[in-house]
């Protein structure tokens, strides 16, 4: 009875398509922590995705599992090494902040395991690295995507607001420098402040004095929420304009009246999304949250479906989905995947190329303003 | 820096160090007494401002809120009391100091598994949140609310210790508690006190930073109790005016460090700590600070 059981067993095994598998995809994100929205939304679209499809095409399940950092460097990289040593993970998923991203990368690529972050923008994150991918546009794209916007808007000096601690807005800060002055702005001052601040006032007396016409603010929304609240009630009324890192709900919340007029480039808007697997999307995630669709969550559900994607590749061509090799060389050679936040196609640095929107805070919403391609 | 700038630069200044200082206040309380840096301190804060919030979305008017807030602290500093510190009186003080940390811990973990990490928008009474305007010179009323409050607190507090039976038994205990114990003072419900006394002032101070900066999460106590900490060794921990002028020395070296070289901004915590080290190296017990084992309060 054992040796039969034993053959049948390797049998199974041999075949390879006997049993229906787990294939474990490791997801990092900060879902608690100064930028938990970031991590809670996009584990909002991650599970929208993940309840569309977590078959793959040889009948193999796609397992998540998800680690909570705290949008902490150290801990991301450790919930990577818990990942790859305990649970055996195929691909790896996020972070977020380019700066944990960059903790986690080289891990990934010491373990020869492909990782695809969905949302960190600074091209140092993918730069050099053979098993680094992303799902969407780098900093120097948004930060010119920034600029252009302000030039064209006749904002000819700025101050730029940088956040220190941030590696995500010390790059976009000088993407965005290096295009204003190269489309002929002027760069009055750059003022610093730290993530988990909470008193601006000293920086924004000091943006007061310098009398710009616009403000770039290439850090995260809980700074900027505030800061553009102290901003407002020291009479200081310049526009502000930043990136995807302040588009979230709590802008509004803890912004109030003082957020309207917030402009900032961002991934996706669904009164943008016109593609089927937008449209799709959008609809389970309004009969699911009762909300409108965030950026955040669209790109996680997107890297989720690359990973999908190249997997199922591997599939078609014989090797199994748990093939890291396989599974990392379809990512990177990912081509036209039609995903929610737009047509993605990698770059040979593992880059994704595709749009961009402008948004703005109007009545307390995101409306939409304009798309800029490539 | 022209010379409006320089003033509103001031009025930041004296309103970031004020809210230090009314923090620092309670951290030098409970240390005077106990010889304990009670790390949680800036977690009972964030409690504070956590209840009052939901108090406030429960439709309650905003002081009754305030109440509430301060209350339920009161409740969780003395429940910590009970439950963590008391079984570790007689234990080596370093096995406190590490229970601290975890209550901080605790604490911060709690409040993030109940309310999630994103933070909540604190939505303060206008009266509160005002900004007056004197020429350029921006002045939110809070710069002019926080030192009357923490003043009147500072009072009271001095009031109790050196005018109160209560008080009495405080310093007592603050130089000997077994003796203090032989002469039938309830040694442990007079702790009780002490921990409500600093709970309260945690809360107070976490409802004034929640209306001043109106982003609340579960961690919004950490990086302020560190600073209102550092605030209170400043000015000689154990000393209620050292904590005071601690958190206003504080206060203005990060504004002031932040609006004379702009590009460092990003370091201003280096530099205010970087002063803190300075400070100690002359005076090893902070400004206020006399002799370690002599001064209480």
């Amino acid at each position: 009875m054992k040796r039969t059981l034993s053959i049948v067993a390797a049998a199974a095994l041999m075949s390879g398509i006997a049993m229906a598998k787990d294939v474990v995809v490791g997801v990092v994100l900060p879902l608690t922590g100064p930028i938990a929205a970031f991590g809670q939304t996009s584990k909002g679209g991650l599970d929208i995705a993940y309840e569309q499809n977590h078959k793959l095409k040889n009948g193999d399940n796609v397992k998540l599992v998800v680690l909570d950092d705290r949008g902490d460097k150290v801990e991301a990289a450790t919930a990577v090494k818990r990942l790859l040593d305990k649970n055996h993970a195929t691909v790896i998923l996020g972070e977020v902040a380019s700066g944990n991203s960059m903790a986690m990368a080289p891990i990934a690529e010491k373990a020869k395991t492909p990782m695809i972050t969905h949302a960190s923008t600074n091209p140092r994150v993918t730069k050099g690295k053979k098993y680094v991918t992303r799902a969407c546009f780098i900093d120097p794209f948004q930060g010119a995507v920034m600029a252009k916007y302000a030039l064209d808007n006749g904002m000819k000096n700025a101050v730029v607001v940088t956040d220190a601690k941030q590696d995500y807005s010390v790059g976009l800060s000088k993407a965005f420098k290096k295009a204003f002055t190269a489309g002929g702005g002027k760069i009055l001052k750059t003022v610093l402040i730290n993530s988990g601040d909470k008193d601006f006032n000293a920086q924004v007396s000091t943006i007061k004095a310098a009398h710009p016409d616009i403000i770039a603010f290439t850090g995260y929304y809980p700074e900027a929420a505030l800061m553009v609240k102290q901003a407002r009630a020291m009479g200081v009324n310049t526009p502000f304009i930043g990136a995807d890192g302040v588009g979230f709900p709590e802008l509004v919340k803890i912004g109030g009246k003082a957020a309207e007029g917030f402009m900032y480039t961002d991934h996706f808007n669904e009164a943008a999304a016109t593609s089927p697997e937008a449209k799709a999307y959008v609809e389970a995630f309004h009969k699911k949250y009762n909300k409108p669709a965030d950026s955040m969550g669209a790109l996680a559900a997107d890297a989720y479906g690359m990973i999908l994607n190249a997997m199922n590749q591997c599939i078609d061509e014989g090797k199994a989905p748990t093939d890291k090799e396989c599974v990392n060389d379809k990512l990177r050679h990912t081509k036209g995947y039609k995903g929610v936040t737009g047509v993605i196609t990698i770059n040979e640095n593992g880059d994704a190329v595709k749009s961009a929107v402008i948004n703005e805070v109007k009545n307390g919403k995101f409306a939409y303003k304009t798309t800029v391609n490539p | 820096m022209d010379f409006a700038t320089f003033l509103q630069q001031l009025v930041n200044g004296a309103s970031l160090g004020s809210m230090y200082a009314l923090i620092a206040i309670g951290y030098t309380m409970v240390y005077g007494v106990l010889r304990l840096i009670n790390f949680a301190h800036g977690d009972i804060m964030m409690v504070g401002a956590f209840l009052t919030y939901m108090a406030t979305a429960a439709g309650l008017p905003f002081s009754l809120a305030v109440l509430i807030g301060i209350l339920g602290s009161v409740i969780v500093g003395v429940l910590t009391d009970k439950i963590a510190y008391k079984p570790l009186r007689n234990a080596p003080k370093i096995s406190l100091l590490i229970t601290a940390i975890g209550i901080s811990f605790f604490l911060e973990n709690l409040f993030n598994v109940i309310f999630g990490g994103v933070p909540k928008a604190f939505s303060a009474p206008d009266y509160l949140t005002k900004v007056l305007h004197l020429g350029e010179i921006y002045l939110p009323v809070t710069v002019i609310i926080i030192p009357v409050v923490t003043v009147l607190i500072l009072g009271g507090v001095l009031w109790v210790l050196y005018r109160t039976k209560y008080g009495m038994a405080i310093r007592a205990l603050a130089f000997d508690i077994p003796t203090v114990k032989l002469m039938g003072v309830d040694a442990d419900r007079i702790i009780s006190i002490v921990f409500a006394l600093g709970s309260a002032l945690a809360a107070v101070g976490g409802v004034f930073y929640a209306v001043s900066y109106p982003s609340i999460d579960p961690l919004m106590g950490v990086i302020v109790g560190l600073k209102a900490f550092a605030a209170a060794v400043l000015g000689g921990i154990g000393s209620v005016t050292g904590a005071v002028i601690g958190g206003f020395i504080l206060g203005f070296t990060e504004i002031f460090v932040v609006a004379l070289f702009p590009e460092l901004g990003g370091y201003k915590d280096a530099f205010a700590f970087f002063f803190l080290i300075l400070v100690l190296l002359f005076r090893p017990t902070g400004i206020m600070g006399e002799d370690l084992e002599r001064s209480r309060f």
